[in-house]
């Protein structure tokens, strides 16, 4: 009764919803801003917030990465719907394996996995210090100077 | 539908009362998100006020045409002489200082008139939606606190002018997890791009909660503590606005119940067997279709034992597949032609021609050639 299928409530949000962002430029993209949503694309597949199970990954502030996941027999009741785990610390490998079994074992979507893993992949290594540029050599007159002083 | 849920009334602190009160039917309505946005942007029309501009603008000159002969368009002009305004052209919507093209009046249609069925139905839609968590994250409220939706709160705090006093009101919203709401909408307020700026227009910003409370039980007090906190309103059950229930006539605005408000909703609305008490021939609309999950059509034995079963096996050979190019891929290469693993495997194609001369040609066959 109270439990709206998923799929009417993505034909009523599909068009319009707050997560959603519409440009023109990129032949009409739309992304989404969910936090439920592992590719930041607008579709049914990823729209978390719309599906009644759904897992998110998002960075955590302290590094590493903070898994959200919603189950559906808490489906009126918000606050009890995400569960977060933290995967800081670990081997990249660890933390692939432990998100991979997370996203597939228990019960998601499996094909959700493999999108899962890469956006862990792709928030670790925006959490990494950039290497620093080396020192431009000089070339052309710039070097014949720095011979010359020497 | 064996048994029909039920819904947690939040006492003080945001904890669970204990007590607890059955769904009420209307919330089973169909979510019709086309009927609420017509109904909505009909009743967004009845608070306009008439404008137009002056009957007379742009006519108050005595011009006339000088008709042709005058190597001048046959527009009428201003007569006289001795200032800069004769011989302008006058009246017409291309002149400066001419009216207006199809200047406003007043008597234009501002106000729509909408079926009492379709704004019934879209209240009980909007009533729907409102339970619905999807729903209420599309519209953008902040609910992740929330215990529950709808989000019901005991009567008993509202007693007696209690939360007449909006540092009260705050208090009762957050206790029950709907602060951050409140919060995002005081933080959503900035000026208004435009000229609506002066128009009493200034700023805008995100709606809040809204409250809905029964006055018989809860008073009129807690309009007064709440009215004050940014994008939060009020509203009085036995008079539900479709503009709060679904502003912009979009669905699933977060509402704060009282327990008394949610009590009337039954007698309100009435259910699938009692008729409404207060809206005379109102009958809860009913969903056409009443399983809408599509996975579990598909998967259910009605379904499933009425299809074919799959045509072909694992291994089946696709029509209508992109032409390969033999040259390139090997295997449609043997498909074509059987002698080209021969061919390659002799290495036939990387055989040089014998070298030195070529033979002459035997006497005898030129004999033969030449001969009459």
């Amino acid at each position: 009764m109270s439990t709206v299928s998923a799929d009417l409530v993505w034909e009523i949000v599909r068009n319009n919803n707050s997560y959603l962002v519409k440009r023109n430029t990129g032949g009409g993209v739309q992304f989404s801003r969910d936090p439920l949503n592992l590719t930041n694309k607008h579709s049914r597949k990823h729209a978390g917030f719309v599906n009644e199970k759904a897992i998110g990954v998002v960075a955590n502030e302290k590094g590493g990465v903070k898994v959200v996941s919603k189950k559906n027999n808490h489906y009126s009741k918000p606050s009890a719907t995400t569960e977060t785990v933290f995967h800081g610390g670990k081997t990249a490998r660890k933390t692939y394996k432990a998100v991979a079994n997370q996203a597939a074992k228990s019960g998601y979507r499996p094909d959700l996995r493999e999108a899962a893993v890469q956006r862990v992949s792709a928030i670790r290594k925006s959490q990494r210090e950039p290497k620093p540029t080396p020192e431009r050599k000089p070339r052309g007159n710039k070097a014949k100077k720095v011979v010359d002083e020497e | 539908m064996a048994s029909r849920p039920t819904v947690t009334i939040i006492g003080k602190d945001g904890t669970p009362s204990g007590a607890t009160h059955t769904m009420p039917s209307v919330f089973s309505a169909p979510i019709r998100p086309d009927i609420v946005q017509q109904v909505h942007t009909g009743m967004a029309k009845n608070k306009r006020q008439p404008y137009a501009v002056s009957e007379k603008a742009g006519h108050q000159t005595s011009a006339e045409s000088w008709g042709t002969g005058r190597a001048v368009a046959r527009i009428p002009r201003v007569s006289g002489g001795g200032t800069h305004r004769a011989g302008q052209a006058a009246f017409g919507n291309m002149c400066r200082s001419g009216r207006m093209f199809a200047p406003t009046k007043i008597w234009r249609k501002w106000h729509i008139k909408i079926n009492q069925g379709q704004k019934r139905f879209a209240t009980a839609s909007a009533l729907a939606a409102s339970a619905v968590t999807p729903l209420l994250l599309a519209r953008g409220h902040q609910v992740s606190a929330v215990p529950e939706v709808p989000l019901v709160i005991d009567s008993a705090i509202f007693e007696n002018g209690a939360v007449a006093k909006t540092s009260a009101a705050f208090a009762v919203l957050n206790a029950a997890g709907a602060g951050v709401d409140v919060e995002k909408a005081k933080k959503s307020k900035k000026l208004r791009a435009g000229k609506g700026k002066m128009r009493g227009r200034r700023h805008r910003q995100r709606r809040g909660p809204l409250v809905i409370y029964d006055p018989v039980v809860d008073g009129r007090e807690l309009v007064k503590g709440f009215r004050n906190l940014p994008g939060c309103e009020t509203c009085d059950v036995y008079a539900l606005n479709l503009l709060q229930l679904a502003p912009g006539g979009h669905l699933g605005r977060f509402i704060v119940w009282t327990s008394a408000a949610f009590k009337a909703l039954d007698s309100i609305y009435g259910t699938t067997t009692k008729p409404s008490d207060l809206k005379k021939d109102f009958l809860l609309p009913s969903n056409v279709v009443s399983q809408a999950d599509l996975g579990r059509l598909i998967n259910s034995s009605e379904i499933q034992s009425v299809l074919n079963a799959p045509k072909g096996s694992a291994l089946t050979k696709r029509a209508g597949v992109q032409k390969k190019n033999p040259l390139v891929n090997k295997q449609v290469m043997l498909r074509l032609n059987p002698y080209h693993s021969t061919f390659v495997k002799d290495k036939v194609g990387q055989q040089k021609a014998e070298p030195g001369k070529p033979k002459p040609t035997p006497a005898s066959f030129l004999e033969v050639v030449h001969e009459d």
